[in-house]
């Protein structure tokens, strides 16, 4: 008897079509909402993210050697801010030049960088490292 | 005041505009929010950087081996010392080091393990804030 009356319900429901559309447009709407807000949270997460790395980034020169016997520019970078830092590009008087790969610091990690380039002694160098967030360590050093 | 409620209550018109207005302010204030405290934060490193002074009032070589430099903090910071360098045309050598200094102390650093090379060189001090101090002995 009860198993009837749950048929007869269930035929009852399949057959009353009214008020499905609002139904479906209302949780196609939502999962559509929910979606674009995680795609905004995510891009947000993002782009603080960077935002706040290249902020964070401080290199210290600790030393600039002119070394004739090796013929290279090696300089001594340390990194005292909150991110880590890649070097990507090297200029000696705004001309570009080649380092030892790719040099990686994590925080608070220090390393020679060796440039390939040989100085005249007595003469200064404009010598800027760029990282790869576009952070420039720049100075003028003379070689000795 | 029961009127403007019921009023606001039977008025389903404008309520999604309300809540994209809503989601987008706290998605704006998360951003601003973690740039401002950030940007914050790193002024702060950046300020402590900008009191902390050193100076190498002198520097000695001791018998029968080593190096002893007298350093002062004369900033307004205590400083922590990283690493010491010797530096010639020929060599640049560095040190590390883990030195701590009050505001105003003096001292002097003695190390054994160090060679100084002959004639003129250079000793510099390295904090870990990034400050160096320089010291040529001819």
């Amino acid at each position: 008897m009860r198993r009837k009356r749950v048929k007869q319900l269930f035929k009852r429901f399949l057959r009353d079509k009214r008020a499905i559309t609002p139904v479906l447009s209302h949780l196609l709407l939502t999962v559509v909402a929910v979606a674009v807000m995680s795609l905004a949270t995510s891009a947000t997460f993002v782009i603080t993210t960077n935002l706040r790395q290249t902020m964070g980034e401080r290199v210290v020169v600790e030393d600039v050697w002119f070394n004739s016997a090796a013929g290279t520019l090696d300089v001594y970078l340390r990194n005292v801010g909150k991110a880590d830092i890649q070097v990507s590009g090297v200029y000696v008087n705004h001309v570009g030049a080649s380092f030892n790969g790719a040099f990686h610091l994590e925080v608070y990690k220090q390393g020679w960088l060796r440039i390939a380039y040989s100085g005249v002694s007595g003469e200064s160098y404009y010598i800027d490292i760029v990282t790869k967030r576009g952070t420039h360590i720049a100075d003028y050093y003379k070689a000795s | 005041m029961r009127t403007i409620t019921r009023l606001l209550r039977r008025e389903k018109r404008g309520i999604s505009t309300v809540i994209v207005v809503m989601l987008s302010l706290v998605l704006i204030v998360m951003i601003v929010g973690n740039v401002v405290l950030w940007s914050y934060q790193m002024n702060e490193v950046d300020l402590e950087r900008s009191q902390e002074a050193l100076t190498i009032t002198n520097v000695t070589r001791t018998e029968p081996a080593g190096i002893s430099i007298d350093i002062k903090n004369t900033g307004s910071v205590s400083l922590h010392i990283v690493a010491v360098w010797v530096t010639n045309s020929t060599l640049h050598q560095r040190y590390s080091a883990n030195v701590f200094m009050n505001a105003g102390e003096s001292i002097a650093y003695n190390r054994t393990d160090i060679t100084v090379p002959q004639g003129v060189f250079l000793a510099k001090v390295v904090t870990e804030r990034g400050n160096i101090a320089v010291f040529s002995e001819d």
